[in-house]
C-alpha cells in the first residue's frame, strides 16, 4: 500500500475506524479535560468544594460558579465551534465530578478516614446542560455567555441544596447553636486547616436578612457572564490549528 | 545464547516491575507531625504549655479520652510572628483519628476562633472520642493565625476496636437523633448519580451519533447548520427544561423536608478568661545565657530576689514543652513524656532554700539530649536569638510559682 492510498477499503470499515476514532478521543479527551479542570478548581475552589463547613449562602455560591465556569466555556468554544457537538460544558462538569468523587473518596476517605457526607463535592450539572443548550439552539456566544453565563451562576445553589439542606439543620452543642455541618468540621480534626481560615459568612451583604443565597446567586451569575467570555476565547485560542507558510 | 540474554533481559525487567509495584504496597503510618523542624524560637516564645494531663494512654474506639492542662500566652511574643489576635485550640494528631467532642478554654466552649491576651495564662482542656485503632501522638496544638501552628507536648495513645464500630450520635434542634458518621450520606450518593446519570444521558444522546470525522467533513464543507436537526432542538429543549424543573422541584421539595435550618456560624469568640494567678513573689534577672553546642546544654547565670514569705528552690526549667527538673526539689507524677522529660537535667550552683528576702547569683545549667533530639539547639539559627522559658520555683509549703524568663543566648561551640 501507497502513502497515497486510502487505508479502508469500504464505507463500512470507514464508518468503523471513524467510529473508533471517536471514542478514542472522547475517552482521551474527557481524562485531559478532568487533569485540567480538577487542578484549576482544587487550586481555585478548594476548601469552598472540600468540606461542608466551609458550603456557606455566600462565599461558595459566590465562588464556585464562577470558578467553575472556566473549562465548560473554553471546552464548548472547542466542541461546537469545530464539530457542532454541543456537549463541552456537560464533558468538563462531568470530567470534573468524576475525579474529584475518586479524589475525595479514595484520599479524603480511604487515605485520612474523613466521612464521605463531610467532604462530597459540588457539582455543576444542572448548569452545564443549560449552557450547551442555549449554545446549541443559539448558535451565538454571546448568548450563550449572557444567559447561560448567569443560568449557571444561579442554578449552582438550588441545584446542589437537596444535599446541603440536611447539613444546615441547627444543633445546640454545650450551650451553642451550630449546624450539623459546623459540627463535622469541629468533630472531624483538620490539624492544618484551623478554623479562622474558614471563609464563610464573611462579607459586608447584610441588607437582605436572610434571603442572601439568591443575592449571592445573582452576583455569581454575572460575574460568571465575563468570565464565559474570557474562557471562551481560552479555548478558541487553544483549539485553533496554525499552519506555517512553506519556503 | 542470544535467546537467553532475552529471556534474563526480560525477567530482569518482570522482577523490577514487581519491585516497584510491591513498593508501592508498604505504606507505614506517619507518626511525627514535624514540631520538631518548627523554628526552636517559635516553640520557645509563644505558648508555654505546661501542668498538662493525658487522662488517657490506651482508650477504646467509642470511649473518651482528655487532655488538660493550662498555657502561658508568652509576653515576650516574637515580633517575627504575628500576635494571637485570632487563634484557634486544635489538636494535633494524624487525621480525624479522635473526633474532638469539646475543647474549652476557661470553661468557654471553643470550636471557633478566639483572640489571647499577650503575658496571660489559661486553663484549657479537649475532649476527644476514639475513632480509629491505632498507637497515635497526641499533641496539644494552638493554631495561630499569621503564626502558623504552635505545636505543644505530645504522647502516645493507643486506639483499640473497630473502627467500623465507632458511631457518632448527635440530637438536632428538630429532635432527630442522628449519626453524624454516616447522616446524608445515601442522599448525597443518590443525587450525585441522578445528576450524573443526567449529564451521561445528555453526552450518550450525542456520542450514538458519528462525531469527529463526519463532522468535520461537514464543517469543512460549508454544511455545519445540517448537523443540527430539528429533533435535536426538540431533545436539547426537553433536557434543558427538564433539568431546570427539576433543580425547582426538588429546591420546593427539599425546602418542605428542612424547613428549619440555619446558614453556618463563624465569628470570633473574645473575652476568654484567663487564669486569676496571684503575682510572682520571686523576680529573676537574667545575667547571662549561654548554649554550649557540644555538651548540649543550656548554662545561664541569674539573680533571683524572694520577695515571699517562704523559703524557695528552683525546681524546674521549662522550655518548648521540655521539662527539666532537680531531681532533689521535685520529680513528675504526671506521667509526662518520656521524650520530653529531663528528670536530673536541671543543675543549680546553689538551690538550698532561699530565704524570704534574699537575693542570691546561681549558675543554672539545662542539660539533656532533647536539645538536640527536639532540634532545640537551632535556635542559634534563629532570626531572633533569645530564648525563653518558664522557671517553677518551690515554697516549704509545697506551693510553686511560676517566672517567665526571656533573654539573649551567646552560642558557645568550644
Amino acid at each position: 500500500m501507497s502513502a497515497s492510498q486510502s487505508a479502508v477499503r469500504s464505507r463500512a470499515e470507514a464508518v468503523k475506524v471513524s467510529r473508533t476514532f471517536d471514542w478514542m478521543i472522547c475517552f482521551t479527551l474527557f481524562f485531559i479535560i478532568l487533569g485540567g479542570y480538577h487542578v484549576h478548581f482544587m487550586l481555585t475552589g478548594g476548601d469552598w468544594d472540600f468540606w461542608t463547613d466551609w458550603k456557606d449562602r455566600r462565599l461558595w455560591v459566590t465562588v464556585l460558579p464562577i470558578v467553575g465556569i472556566t473549562f465548560p466555556a473554553a471546552v464548548q468554544a472547542v466542541l461546537w465551534y469545530r464539530w457542532k457537538l454541543p456537549f463541552g460544558a456537560m464533558l468538563a462538569v462531568l470530567g470534573l465530578l468524576f475525579g474529584e468523587w475518586v479524589n475525595r473518596y479514595f484520599n479524603f476517605w480511604g487515605w485520612t478516614y474523613f466521612p464521605v457526607n463531610f467532604v462530597f463535592p459540588s457539582q455543576f450539572v444542572p448548569g452545564a446542560i443549560v449552557l450547551d443548550v442555549i449554545l446549541m439552539l443559539s448558535n451565538s456566544m454571546q448568548l450563550t455567555a449572557v444567559l447561560g453565563g448567569l443560568a449557571y451562576g444561579l442554578l449552582f445553589y438550588p441545584g446542589n441544596w437537596p444535599v446541603i439542606a440536611p447539613l444546615h439543620v441547627p444543633v445546640e452543642y454545650n450551650g451553642m447553636v451550630m449546624t450539623l455541618a459546623d459540627l463535622q468540621g469541629y468533630h472531624y480534626v483538620r490539624t492544618g486547616t484551623p478554623e479562622y481560615i474558614r471563609m464563610v459568612e464573611k462579607g459586608t451583604l447584610r441588607t437582605f436578612g436572610k434571603d442572601v443565597a439568591p443575592v449571592s446567586a445573582f452576583f455569581s451569575g454575572f460575574v460568571s457572564i465575563i468570565i464565559y467570555f474570557l474562557w471562551h476565547f481560552f479555548g478558541k485560542w487553544f483549539g485553533s490549528t496554525a499552519f506555517t507558510q512553506s519556503t | 545464547m542470544k535467546l537467553i540474554k532475552d529471556k534474563v533481559a526480560k525477567l530482569s525487567f518482570v522482577a523490577l516491575l514487581l519491585t516497584v509495584a510491591a513498593a508501592m504496597f508498604y505504606t507505614p503510618a506517619a507518626s511525627a507531625h514535624g514540631e520538631k523542624s518548627q523554628a526552636a524560637f517559635m516553640r520557645m516564645r509563644t505558648i508555654h504549655w505546661y501542668d498538662l494531663n493525658w487522662s488517657k494512654e490506651v482508650v477504646k474506639v467509642n470511649d473518651t479520652m482528655t487532655i488538660s492542662g493550662k498555657f502561658l500566652v508568652f509576653s515576650g511574643w516574637p515580633e517575627t510572628v504575628d500576635k494571637p489576635e485570632s487563634a484557634f485550640l486544635n489538636i494535633g494528631i494524624p487525621g480525624p483519628v479522635f473526633i474532638r467532642a469539646g475543647s474549652w478554654i476557661g470553661g468557654q466552649l471553643v470550636p471557633r476562633s478566639v483572640s489571647l491576651e499577650l503575658g496571660e495564662t489559661y486553663e484549657f482542656k479537649v475532649l476527644l472520642k476514639a475513632r480509629r485503632p491505632g498507637d497515635w501522638h497526641v499533641h496539644t496544638m494552638m493554631n495561630v493565625e499569621g503564626g502558623g501552628p504552635i505545636i505543644g507536648p505530645g504522647k502516645w495513645v493507643t486506639v483499640e476496636g473497630s473502627m467500623s464500630q465507632f458511631t457518632n450520635p448527635i440530637t438536632t434542634l428538630t429532635g432527630q437523633t442522628v449519626d453524624l458518621e454516616t447522616y446524608n450520606l445515601s442522599n448525597t450518593y443518590f443525587w450525585h448519580a441522578f445528576w450524573y446519570a443526567f449529564g451521561v444521558a445528555w453526552m450518550v444522546y450525542w456520542m450514538k451519533k458519528p462525531m469527529f470525522v463526519p463532522r468535520q467533513i461537514a464543517m469543512d464543507a460549508g454544511k455545519g447548520d445540517t448537523l443540527i436537526t430539528a429533533t435535536d432542538r426538540k431533545v436539547a429543549l426537553a433536557f434543558g427544561a427538564g433539568a431546570i424543573g427539576i433543580v425547582a422541584f426538588t429546591m420546593a421539595q427539599t425546602n418542605s423536608e428542612y424547613p428549619i435550618t440555619t446558614p453556618l456560624q463563624a465569628g470570633l469568640l473574645r473575652g476568654m478568661k484567663p487564669l486569676d494567678l496571684p503575682t510572682p513573689t520571686v523576680s529573676v534577672k537574667i545575667d547571662d545565657a549561654t548554649y554550649r553546642v557540644p555538651g548540649r546544654s543550656m548554662n545561664m547565670t541569674l539573680t533571683v530576689t524572694n520577695n515571699g514569705d517562704s523559703a524557695i528552690r528552683l525546681g524546674e526549667f521549662n522550655t518548648a514543652g521540655v521539662r527539666f527538673l532537680d531531681a532533689n526539689v521535685t520529680e513528675d507524677t504526671t506521667g509526662y513524656p518520656d521524650d520530653l522529660l529531663a528528670p536530673e537535667g536541671l543543675t543549680v550552683s546553689d538551690n538550698s532554700p532561699l530565704a524570704p528576702g534574699q537575693t542570691r547569683t546561681i549558675q543554672v545549667t539545662a542539660s539533656d539530649a532533647a536539645w538536640e533530639v527536639y532540634r532545640l539547639a537551632d535556635l542559634i539559627y534563629d532570626p531572633d536569638s533569645r530564648f525563653a522559658g518558664l522557671l517553677f520555683f518551690h515554697d516549704e509549703n509545697g506551693n510553686k510559682q511560676l517566672v517567665q524568663i526571656d533573654g539573649p543566648l551567646i552560642p558557645t561551640f568550644i
